[in-house]
């Protein structure tokens, strides 16, 4: 096993470095220039040409591309060319931000979605089964969008219970989760209620039930223990795309994370701050990927690894 | 299998927890309903985040917004455009106008205790210009050569030649005052986050990608603003703006979208305010490419258009058709149009240039960067096609958009650009000199139809160091009516703006800069 993680760990460099370059390449090849960007329409050609100069944008692109990977290294991302902070700065003061909005939306989602999934696949066909079906359907349809804004209007605008926008008390994070989580709890719901329905079917559960046992026992000791192997791999998945997703939501709830730091800095050309971001959530992606792995392999003994001892 | 066991006890915990959450969020709900019966913080809600507020750094208007009222300048601009004292209460210029005297206000000091002087005042200066500093809007001080503290209390500006829109340049919002000790030590290329001004707020707090916080200085020289607190929160989504204004959450907004103002003002508790802005939107063409470098081509493109319809249906009146380049606020502003909408007499001139039977072209536009650009783009094709001119349209985002369109003459591809430009300074020297004088051609300036008449070049030079405001209008005058004749632009609409708040805020001006200021505001009940 621990052949195995240091595997993945060093597996991980070249997806990095991969990450980078694509990164790297691709906010250059899009049209429009930074300096232009952050000087604006007034600008004079001798502004724009003193930006470009201070933050090395007249370098050679192999040259910028060197030192973004040293700074990378040396864990200096640069300094943002719209707010001149250093981008470790701007990612550091935001990201617990999304942490905190990815981990409550992670948590409603599995929360709701588990336990409609559990009475859904225990009471199949049955009307609360095809309801929570449909709605699972909606919510991973829905775009996040348009659920923020009916979310919005009829808890903000109409109720009058929760704040619509900012940041403050926990109750301005409610909104903003369940948006962010809608999707991942009616993909949960639907994990688990398929694979609590294969479990159901397995001999042991019989064997289970035919010991006389209690339904309450034979579901909740006995099935659900293996029906959530695949909802922690997709659990585990959820919380990376969460990270990486709430762009939409924290821009509608105007919540100042990463993700709306990624929107606006793209649209600023800042290249070191959406370098930055981009990598960040990338190298989360993967260690999240790796941990999820590992856990897998620790919920279900049947899983081997290459290179382990049997 | 007891990772499975433990995993689900996880969840177990997870369930309670959230149980206690959902029970804060009624608590947490409850406490800001009591805030708000309290009222001693006034909420406005703007659209984007400063990029600074230190003055070197500075560039657009939200930042001007923030700014004003934490750190102030040497001479306000009123409402009206009149010029009055600041922080210099009295100004004089020798005989050829290239030596200014300033008497700076004494008995103010700044937000840490600093006292302001000529000296803190130069400091100050000297960085905006410093070449080093590079600030983007140091050109706006391009003539000064000199300053010197000539006493404690006397500042002298040498200019290299007269420069006669000084003194509205050195009221912008960009030349601010900050303490002198918060600028040593400082090398060329460094900068602070929180400014200390002099203004009747000192900036106390500013959360990144959230809001700024503002607290009344309760030294301030002039009169003590009522509210305590301001808080500036930054919502990038209007409709979320909108969301926030009508909760009470924000207790004003800005830039309130046209087609959302006939719900707001449904609401009793909410006032909408229309006010005007020194900004004119237009379409430039490309002077120097075939078929328009004809000016019978672009007179006859500008009578094409129905500006009116535009400005009714699109913007419910509140904006108004350009008679000039320049709005009418701004000095030196000569009413000479607008093209009134005839399609017959724009199909004549196509054909007195020799396209009787229309012509090809594409037209260039923003999208989001002004209000609804790109349906008024689509307005423009419709009428354009109503004469034969079959316009395409092609979009880009705003960054590669300006790029876009600021290439060189013989590289620049485009026909026609539809942009719009703020003469902040409210003379006519900023419209015109940067938009419309031939020096100014890409890369060089702003330019960027390439026009040249080398009459209005002569006229425009005069007028920058003419001191005379009676002769300065007569050439202006006379400026703008070649420009109309010529038309270099279709000549669109001057733009409004359109702010909203809740009945209970009084006080609060809304300035035709675009700025949004507090300092007089106060609660009502």
């Amino acid at each position: 096993m621990y052949q195995y993680i240091m595997r993945r760990l060093l597996l991980t460099i070249p997806v990095v470095i991969g990450v980078s370059l694509l990164v790297f390449s691709l906010i250059r090849l899009l049209p429009g220039d930074p300096a232009r960007a952050l000087a604006g329409v007034t600008a004079t050609p001798e502004y724009i040409e003193q930006v470009r100069e201070r933050y090395g944008l007249n370098d050679p692109v192999y040259v910028q591309y060197g030192n973004f990977m040293r700074g990378l290294v040396t864990g200096d991302l640069g300094v943002s060319t719209f707010s001149r902070r250093p981008v470790t700065t701007e990612i550091g003061e935001r990201f617990p931000r999304t942490l905190t909005l990815a981990s409550l939306s992670l948590l409603i989602a599995t929360v709701v979605g588990v336990s409609a999934g559990i009475v859904s696949a225990t009471r199949r066909n049955s009307i609360f089964d095809n309801a929570s079906m449909f709605v699972a359907l909606v919510g991973v349809a829905a775009p996040v969008f348009w659920m923020a804004l009916m979310l919005q209007l009829l808890f903000a605008v109409q109720l009058r219970w929760l704040p619509a926008t900012g940041m403050g008390g926990i109750s301005h994070l409610v909104l903003p989760s369940i948006t962010l989580g809608m999707a991942s709890a009616a993909l949960m719901a639907r994990i688990t209620r398929s694979s609590m329905l294969d479990v159901l079917k397995q001999d042991f559960i019989t064997t289970a039930r035919s010991k006389g046992l209690a339904e309450r026992v034979v579901i909740y000791k006995h099935a659900l223990k293996n029906a959530l192997i695949p909802v922690v791999t997709v659990l585990g998945l959820q919380f990376g795309i969460l990270l990486g997703g709430a762009v939409l939501t924290e821009t509608v709830f105007a919540w100042p994370g990463v993700g709306r730091l990624l929107v606006d800095s793209i649209l600023r050309r800042d290249y070191p701050v959406v370098q930055g971001t981009v990598m960040l959530l990338a190298f989360l992606f993967v260690i999240i990927n790796l941990v999820v792995d590992v856990i897998y392999a620790f919920l279900d003994p049947r899983i081997h690894y290459q290179g382990q001892d049997n | 299998m007891r990772g499975i066991v433990k995993m689900w006890s996880v969840t177990t915990v997870w369930m309670l927890i959230s149980l206690i959450a959902v029970g804060s969020v009624f608590a947490g709900g409850a406490q800001e309903a009591e805030m708000a019966e309290e009222r001693d913080t006034l909420t406005i809600g703007i659209g984007a985040e400063p990029e600074s507020l230190d003055p070197v750094n500075m560039t657009s208007a939200p930042a001007a917004t923030v700014g004003e009222h934490v750190v102030e300048r040497l001479i306000y601009m009123e409402e009206d455009g009149a010029l009055t004292p600041m922080l210099a209460t009295s100004w004089e210029a020798n005989e050829d106008s290239t030596v200014w005297t300033f008497q700076i206000r004494e008995g103010v000091t700044f937000h840490d205790g600093e006292p302001l002087n000529a000296e803190a005042v130069a400091v100050n200066l000297r960085r905006f210009v410093n070449p080093d500093v590079g600030a983007a809007y140091a050109f706006l001080l391009g003539t000064v050569e000199s300053i010197e503290a000539t006493g404690e209390y006397e500042l002298t500006m040498e200019l290299s030649q007269p420069f006669a829109p000084i003194l509205a340049h050195l009221s912008h919002s960009f030349i601010g005052i900050v303490s002198p000790a918060q600028l040593e030590g400082l090398g060329p290329n460094d900068t602070f986050e929180i400014p200390i001004g002099t203004g009747p707020y000192r900036m106390t707090e500013w959360s990144r990608g959230e809001q700024i916080v503002l607290e009344v200085n309760e030294d301030y020289y002039g009169n003590i603003s009522e509210i305590p607190t301001i808080e500036f929160d930054f919502i990038p989504e209007s409709s979320a703006l909108i969301v926030a204004l009508e909760t009470g959450e924000a207790d004003a907004i800005m830039r309130v979208p046209p087609q959302e103002t006939d719900r707001l003002e449904a609401i009793p508790e909410i006032e909408v305010v229309y006010e005007s802005s020194v900004r004119t939107i237009y379409i430039g063409f490309n002077n120097e490419k075939e078929p328009f470098n004809d000016p019978l081509v672009r007179q006859a493109l500008n009578y094409a258009v129905d500006k009116q319809a535009i400005v009714d249906g699109l913007f419910d009146g509140v904006f108004t058709v350009a008679d000039a380049p320049v709005v009418p606020a701004v000095f030196g502003h000569e009413s000479v149009g607008p093209y009134e909408y005839d399609p017959e007499r724009a199909r004549e001139l196509l054909a007195e240039a020799g396209y009787p039977d229309g012509l090809d072209m594409t037209l260039h536009h923003p999208t989001g960067r002004y209000l609804l650009d790109a349906t008024v783009a689509e307005a423009v094709q419709d009428m354009l096609a109503e004469v034969g001119v079959n316009a395409t349209l092609e979009t880009r985002e705003w960054s590669s958009y300006l790029e876009f369109t600021s290439q060189p003459p013989e590289e620049a591809e485009y026909d026609a650009f539809m942009l719009g430009w703020g003469t902040v300074t409210l003379d006519s020297d900023y419209g015109l000199y940067a938009l419309l004088h031939s020096r100014q051609w890409n890369p060089n300036g702003n330019n960027r139809g390439f026009y040249e008449n080398e009459r209005v070049d002569e006229l425009l030079d005069e007028a920058r160091v003419e001191t005379d405001r009676e002769t300065r209008e007569e050439l202006y005058a006379e400026a703008i009516e070649l420009i109309w004749e010529d038309a270099p632009w279709i000549f669109l609409y001057n733009q409004g703006q359109i702010n909203a708040n809740r009945t209970y805020v009084e006080g609060l001006i809304h300035h035709p800069l675009e700025n949004l200021s507090a300092w007089d505001a106060y609660f009502a009940e």
